[in-house]
């Protein structure tokens, strides 16, 4: 080959190598610009730039930590890079609503954002670098952020224990149990309860076919078209436990036929003396006391009538029962008599306590019921029933367990059904591909198919066999808030113990006491060691707190406390030895270690000490602002009038110490009372006395 | 030959560039709601709703339990006791009052009640029963459910900077 040619070859091959190293290099170079162009890159550049323009510049550089940051939490399979972007976000200068994402500071929570990460509580991706990747649900990542909505979710995922600071989940919570979602669904943290829906063995003695007709076809709820749910017609605040069943005409008169021929034990009707009921209603002023009598026992403190003031309806009363405004279009008056007198006898798991009855009152609060709380037209756009066919029946009976009713509602002789729809406890931890969406117009995130799902089941699933609910917007964003929580998981190894508590167990009683906390149903309303109800006050310290005789006389006689309650304890009717027995249990077992009523002795308080009380108490540290005596004071706490005999001085002086150590939510404020000064109040409260001004004796009353 | 190969590293390069500058989506303008831990209706206009943070909404919940009795004209138990008090004590979102307090003396009468600030001494110190956290919360939910609104003090920069 010519030397010239040779020089033209080797030209070109230098070229050819020249150009391929460039393209080898370009190639080479895609990688770290594609890094350098990276989001959190980019991010952590423009963060020194944002770093130099505040004051603080020295501070939030010193804290700066380039390239990927971030938290492992082996235990808990988080890894999280969201400080890799979010560099200001422990940076107490950069609270700020004026700070720009994403260096803002995380507004203070109980949690340290170092030890945690984001994706704990915020979900999204802890991974991802990307900001589409981290936030979003894309191809690749499933997870998408939580709307701050509903963040109170993911303390629930650790949290099984009610939290002062989320009160959206505990509502969520209490719905999801008082709804008895656990009816069909298996729920995380949530057993079954003994009794669901009512037992229905003996439905047909108590209602008519036809009411049950027109329950079953709108179970009382109708949802006004502004969105409001009304009750028979009224603005209620409490959701209805049953739900609307979507149920065709055919279904509706098989349903009502079956369960109109459930009597097989009924409980036998009570009968009043037919001359005693004739003289009775020859006397107009006694036969209209009925409603008197209603209210002085006090029935509105569990049952709510509607009332209608100024044009304006609504439901005045308590919720533990139902609500009774049409009570006497609905029940069989036989059954109504029979049930007031035992309700246990027909429900076996009935709330109602046993009253002690006079044939009378009886007589009046029934015929008070049957004749006032109606309505003529409740009924009156039911077709005619006949008595149901043996057909009818026999679907009625198949329809009850096809429709799922068998998961609440238990009747004699019927298997009852657990599991009827799906289990949901890892609901909140399902990803959009783990869920059903079909051919719905939902938007496809976890959130949205949850929110669907329970505002309108059809929406979902048009062949959904899950019932109707009608929650008002706030309901809606809790009951969501506590399905999200359900994530499955069980929670980290060794943290148990810290944020669960342990359930109390029941609390019962034994003796004779038992009897009557049970006939009384005291637990529905009060709560004893931990459990029970909380409309009334906590009986667990009643014994350290009252004085025993102060007891006796209020179950005789119950008086409310503080003006502003509604709600008041029943007139019981009780007998003189179930006064003694339950106020001898009370004062005796019902006691703190902290309190021992006979420590102090009212008989060392002087008249100087009382004097000096009654200045404290008037001028230093304006009590009267709260309380009040006689007709003068304020409505906050209890009314002091009849203090001293109500109240133990040892309770009173440790109350003044701190309040809170007592009544862990209590309202008065935790002061600093000299000693003098606490013993110079208890002093002057002690000789608080209603009716007898007689200066103070024994605290108690009582010896030990 | 040599535009050919050149074209070619300019569209390997323009491909590699194009990947790594992805279209960022536009935000879409969130409900205030959805990105609020909890609300609180303005007590003058039930319309307006209020999005409260996790510390506003702490201090409602203080507020319920401990201030509502006497700082609102009606409270979950119904009737209110501000008119029985004299003074009248403040509206909790009565902006044209409590605006003009400093955070500082706020917190000082909450914390050691009316008296020790030259106020009422039916306004009692809370010092005791709630936290210091409990009380900024408090602080910080009154802020917000101020009507007219609460404006914070401009921050004063050099006061941040190190010296």
């Amino acid at each position: 080959m010519p030397v010239e040619e040779m020089g033209k070859v080797t030209k070109r091959l230098r070229l050819i190598f020249a150009v391929s190293s460039v393209v080898f290099l370009m190639v080479l170079a895609i990688s770290p610009i594609r890094d350098y162009l990276s989001d959190w890159r980019r991010y952590e550049r423009d963060y020194v730039r944002f770093a130099d323009s505040r004051p603080d510049t020295k501070r939030l550089l010193a804290d700066f930590r380039p390239e990927i940051d971030q938290v492992w939490i082996p235990q808990m399979q988080v890894v999280d890079r969201c400080t890799t972007c979010h560099q200001g976000i422990t940076q107490p200068s950069l609270l700020d609503a004026s700070v720009p994402q994403p260096f803002r500071a995380h507004p203070g929570v109980p949690h340290r954002v170092r030890d945690w990460g984001c994706v704990m509580c915020h979900r999204g991706q802890g991974l991802a670098t990307e900001v589409r990747d981290a936030h979003e649900t894309t191809l690749a990542w499933e997870q998408p952020i939580l709307p701050i909505r509903y963040i109170q979710a993911s303390c629930g995922t650790c949290h099984r224990a009610g939290l002062p600071q989320t009160p959206r989940l505990d509502r969520g919570r209490e719905l999801l149990a008082t709804l008895n979602c656990v009816g069909c669904h298996r729920l995380q943290g949530i057993e079954r309860p003994v009794m669901l829906g009512p037992n229905l063995t003996n439905i047909g003695t108590k209602v008519s076919r036809a009411w049950i007709y027109e329950w079953l076809k709108a179970p009382r709820v109708i949802t006004a078209s502004d969105g409001s749910v009304l009750v028979n017609g009224y603005e209620n605040e409490e959701e209805p436990r049953m739900p609307k069943f979507r149920l065709s005409e055919k279904e509706l008169r098989a349903l009502s036929g079956y369960l109109s021929t459930l009597a097989s034990g009924p409980i036998p009707p009570y009968k009043f003396d037919p001359r005693t009921v004739a003289a009775w209603e020859k006397r107009p002023d006694l036969i209209d006391q009925g409603e008197t009598r209603f209210r002085q026992m006090f029935c509105t403190t569990c049952h709510s009538l509607a009332v209608t003031r100024a044009g304006e309806t609504k439901l005045i009363g308590g919720d533990i029962g139902p609500e009774l405004t049409k009570a006497g279009s609905k029940v069989n008056p036989d059954w109504l008599a029979a049930w007031l007198r035992n309700p246990q006898a027909y429900l076996p798991h009935a709330e109602m306590p046993r009253y002690q009855w006079s044939d009378q009152d009886l007589f009046l609060v029934t015929r008070y019921i049957k004749s006032k709380l109606t309505d003529p037209s409740l009924l009156s756009d039911v077709p005619k029933l006949e008595a149901p066919a043996p057909d009818e029946v026999q679907l009625g009976r198949r329809l009850f367990a096809e429709k799922g009713c068998s998961s609440c509602h238990a009747i004699k002789g019927l298997a009852p059904q657990t599991d009827f729809g799906p289990d949901l406890t890892g609901l909140g931890s399902k990803t959009v591909s783990q869920l059903e969406f079909g051919n719905s117009k939902i938007l496809r995130t976890p959130v949205a198919y949850i929110e669907a799902k329970i505002t309108d089941p059809v929406s979902v699933n048009v062949a959904a066999r899950m019932p109707q609910y009608s929650l008002s917007p706030g309901d809606l964003d809790a009951l969501t808030t506590a399905l999200l929580s359900m994530t499955g998981k069980s929670t980290t190894a060794g943290l148990e113990g810290l944020i669960l508590t342990p359930g109390l167990p029941q609390f019962r009683p034994g003796g004779t006491f038992s009897e009557l906390y049970e006939r009384y149903k005291c637990y529905v309303c009060h709560r004893f060691n931990g459990y029970g109800g909380t409309l009334a006050p906590d009986l667990t310290k009643e014994g350290s707190r009252a004085q025993k005789k102060w007891i006796a006389e209020f179950l005789k006689n119950p008086q409310t406390l503080r003006p502003t309650l509604t709600f008041r304890m029943p007139q019981f009717n009780m007998t003189d030895e179930e006064v003694s027995v339950l106020a001898d249990y009370l004062s005796m077992v019902m006691q703190t270690p902290t309190v021992n009523p006979a420590s102090v002795d009212s008989k060392q308080f002087t008249p100087q000490m009382a004097s000096l009380g009654k200045e404290l108490y008037e001028v230093k540290y304006q009590c009267q602002s709260c309380h009040t005596i006689g007709s003068a004071g304020g409505y906050v706490g209890p009314n002091l009038t009849n203090v001293g005999n109500w109240i133990n001085a040892a309770w009173i002086e440790e109350w003044l110490k701190n309040p809170q150590s007592l009544e862990p939510d209590a309202i008065e404020p935790h002061r600093d009372f000299t000693d003098e000064e606490r013993t110079a109040l208890t002093a002057y409260l002690m000789t608080l006395k209603q009716g007898s001004p007689v200066h103070a004796r024994g605290a108690s009353g009582r010896g030990q | 030959m040599k535009t050919k190969l050149l074209i070619a590293l300019a569209l390997i390069l323009v491909a590699g560039l194009a990947t790594s500058c992805r279209q960022h989506r536009a935000a879409v303008t969130p409900d205030p709601l959805a990105r609020a831990y909890d609300s609180e209706p303005d007590w003058n206009d039930s319309q307006h709703v209020i999005p409260l943070n996790y510390q506003q909404a702490q201090g409602k919940r203080m507020f319920y339990q401990y201030c509502v009795w006497c700082h609102a004209d009606s409270t979950p138990a119904g009737p209110s006791n501000r008119s029985n008090l004299n003074p009248n004590p403040p509206l909790a979102n009565d902006g044209a009052t409590l605006n003009a307090l400093s955070d500082e003396f706020m917190r000082n009468v909450i914390t050691m009640g009316g008296a020790a600030a030259g106020k009422s001494a039916s306004m009692p110190p809370w010092g005791k029963t709630l936290s210091q956290d409990d009380i900024e919360a408090v602080i910080a939910y009154y802020r917000a459910i101020a009507q007219p609104p609460y404006q914070a003090p401009a921050r004063p920069g050099p006061k941040y900077s190190l010296r």
